[in-house]
């Protein structure tokens, strides 16, 4: 076996083993330092061969590994793989998921200080779980074990989602978000089970019709919607902000989310062929980029308004793909990967700060978290889209997709977009880092070297991995030349427009009226108006039939049964007057059937 | 041959009748002991129609059986009569719980 897939088996193997490890061994998990330490050790050591799959690639970005093994067969048939697959994608999708886990279970180590240390080793064990669960999806060999990896992660997210339990908005949370995806993966199942019957397996390419994809290729999208928070299966992912705020950078910003994006590039064989769907991913990828782009201007949480965030940037994402670019979804997954944790990062050493996630509570905080906020910013910018920064080349490769494939509504929301998400970012920084102090505010202390280094780290790929296009598009075996047409102006224009707009309503304190504008669409789109459709939904679509079949179970089943019953019970009651007690009827009885015998059976 | 056969016939039917009519308890084991008594007859009847001792040698048998019996029955007669202060078999209807 080849170095490198014993290396990438390595990658599935250890954190699976620390898992194992703080789940048989709860001495090692109680004393939470211990279990941290080893848990980031071993993120280390993935991040180490993740970096070295990634060199290698880049030097032979077209090789293609694999050592699988069928365990799922059908009818005699072979079915599902498992084992692990090595091309370009899955290699920098790998050392995407190691470089922002091991950034973040450093930064959880600072950050969860104040953790009783029971709780610090449960954390680090999710941790690892969540690291081998992202793993065994990224490798997969096809679309079975993804799915197992899926649904893995899925449980994850639910655990790390509800860490702090006791409080009830985080169980709560956690439920909700769990609820909400497995709604959304039956699509996934579904999706298999089409997909298995049509071709005999699960592999990408497949080889089945047109009209097949379109049909497998929109049950996954559905999985998708859920896992990538794409309207109207978004409502999971602001509320999961409730986890400790590294969770959210991790899974529900970077990697987990992004899940869904790296499906579509996975499945890409079947998405290409589904035309229909893939128009209908370009809509609903950018009606999601504005709509979650509009909320996240009102919101007062700095969580929140990265988790809308997210979303949006998810939808440019499912929207680049529906619009047949490939490396431009994939390369906005990498970037966004890198400056969404940075962000979200920073933000939780804000939070670590002043203790809140209110608005209220911070402000001028550039003069005591002086780096922490200059990481801020440099993720802000892009977001935002400022040239030069990653955001930009990733944002500009989709937009120009999307012009190609002629969907105005699309990039005229893509675009809107654009100019919106700098404008908030601008609100977020201003109302964060300038401004007036608050209370709370000027007690507040920075951050440990192990808070500071995970957000030094970070900050390298959100600047430079832009300038890194060419060589990223290597690895999809495609040219890639930067240039700026139209689009990439209006873009531009927008962006550092959105920034100005924002400097001058939130920073200076002009254009009041703007905030008003804005404020009853956001409050609309802000109020629980989807959380309360999605519970008619739930209602009449879910609890009719559930009562049907409760009506059905309990007067048709049961009154069978019932029935039964009760003409046991009738039939013994008859039946038992034949039992007198008095032993010369039972002699009657044994004479009358002897003579019956006699007559009929001896003189025949 | 065929008149002994008919007589103990008729001697087994008239067993049958008393053992379903009689209701007290001596009645009933007298009605036994004439059933009895008629297989005796066939026995007897039967061995000396063929010749042979066997059928004679059964009927002793199943006489010394019957002793046995009538020990068995007039024990079972006894305690019916402690427990209940009568033998009428129409009465003992305690086999209905």
């Amino acid at each position: 076996m080849s170095p490198l897939l014993m290396a990438a088996l390595a990658t599935l193997a250890i954190p699976a083993g620390m898992t194992l490890l703080f789940g048989v061994v709860p001495m090692l998990r109680r004393t939470g330092k211990p279990a941290a330490i080893l848990s980031i050790l071993a993120a280390t050591t993935v991040l180490g061969i993740a970096g070295w799959l990634f060199a290698t690639w880049l030097g032979n970005p077209t090789e293609s590994l694999q050592i699988a093994t069928y365990w799922l067969t059908m009818g005699g048939q072979p079915l599902g793989q498992v084992g692990v697959h090595l091309d370009g994608i899955s290699v920098s999708m790998l050392l995407v998921v190691a470089t922002v886990a091991w950034c973040v279970q450093l930064f959880s180590l600072g950050y969860l200080s104040d953790e009783p240390p029971n709780g610090l080793g449960r954390y680090f064990t999710y941790q690892s779980l969540f690291l081998f669960s992202m793993n065994l999806l990224v490798l997969a060999p096809d679309l079975m074990q993804l799915f197992i990896g899926w649904e893995l992660v899925g449980a994850t997210s639910y655990l790390l989602i509800g860490f702090w339990y006791p409080k009830p908005a985080a169980a709560k949370a956690a439920i909700k978000a769990f609820v909400v995806t497995k709604f959304a993966d039956s699509g996934l199942i579904l999706g298999l089970m089409v997909l298995a019957v049509a071709s005999g397996g699960f592999a990408w390419d497949a080889p089945i019709t047109p009209a097949t994809a379109e049909i497998v290729a929109g049950l996954l999208f559905v999985a998708v919607m859920g896992k990538s928070a794409q309207f109207p299966l978004h409502i999971w992912l602001p509320d999961a902000m409730q986890g400790p705020t590294p969770v959210s950078a991790l899974l529900h910003a970077a990697t987990m989310v992004a899940a869904g994006v790296y499906l579509i590039v996975r499945a890409d064989p079947i998405f290409s062929a589904a035309v229909h769907v893939r128009e209908f991913m370009t809509y609903l990828g950018a009606f999601t980029a504005l709509f979650a782009a509009i909320i996240a201007t009102v919101q007062t949480d700095i969580k929140k308004v990265l988790a809308y965030s997210t979303c949006s940037q998810l939808g440019y994402m499912i929207s680049g793909l529906g619009a047949g670019s490939l490396l431009g979804g994939y390369f906005h997954l990498t970037t966004h990967a890198f400056f969404k944790a940075l962000l979200f990062l920073a933000a939780g050493a804000v939070i670590h700060a002043v203790h809140s996630n209110e608005f209220t509570d911070m402000g001028g905080l550039f003069k005591k978290l002086k780096f922490v906020a200059i990481a801020f910013i440099f993720g802000s910018l892009s977001l935002a889209g400022v040239p030069g920064l990653a955001g930009f080349y990733s944002k500009d490769l989709i937009l120009e997709a999307v012009h190609e494939s002629g969907n105005h509504f699309a990039l005229f929301a893509l675009l809107l977009t654009a100019g919106l998400t700098a404008f908030y970012m601008t609100r977020t920084v201003v109302k964060t880092f300038l401004g007036q102090m608050s209370h709370s505010a000027e007690h507040a202390h920075g951050p440990g070297p192990s808070m500071t280094l995970p957000l030094l780290v970070l900050l390298v790929p959100t600047i430079a991995l832009g300038w890194a296009a060419g060589p990223f598009a290597t690895l999809f075996g495609k040219p890639y030349e930067f240039h700026m047409g139209l689009v990439g102006y209006t873009a531009i224009a927008l962006g550092l427009g959105g920034i100005a707009l924002g400097y001058l309503v939130y920073g200076l304190g002009a254009l009041a009226f703007l905030p008003r504008l804005f404020k009853p669409v956001a409050t609309l789109a802000n109020s629980s108006v989807m959380d309360e459709l999605w519970q008619s939904v739930y209602e009449i679509g879910g609890q009719t039939p559930s009562r049907a079949a409760a009506w059905t179970d309990r007067y048709i089943v049961d009154g069978l049964m019932n029935f039964i019953g009760w003409l046991t019970i009738v039939l013994g009651q008859q039946l038992r007057k034949l039992q007198t007690g008095d032993v010369q009827d039972y002699l009657y009885a044994v004479f009358g059937a002897a003579a019956l015998l006699a007559l009929f059976g001896g003189w025949r | 041959m065929t008149a002994i056969l008919l007589i103990a016939s008729a001697l087994f039917c008239a067993g049958v009748f008393g053992l379903l009519t009689q209701k007290h308890a001596i009645g009933v084991m007298i009605a036994i002991e004439v059933m009895i008594n008629a297989a005796n007859l066939i026995f007897v009847g039967l061995g000396q129609h063929k010749g042979a001792a066997v059928g004679q040698s059964f009927a002793l048998f199943t006489i010394a059986i019957a002793v046995a019996e009538v020990v068995v029955g007039l024990a079972i007669v006894l305690l019916l009569y402690r427990s209940r202060g009568d033998v009428q078999v129409d009465e003992a209807r305690e086999m209905r719980q």
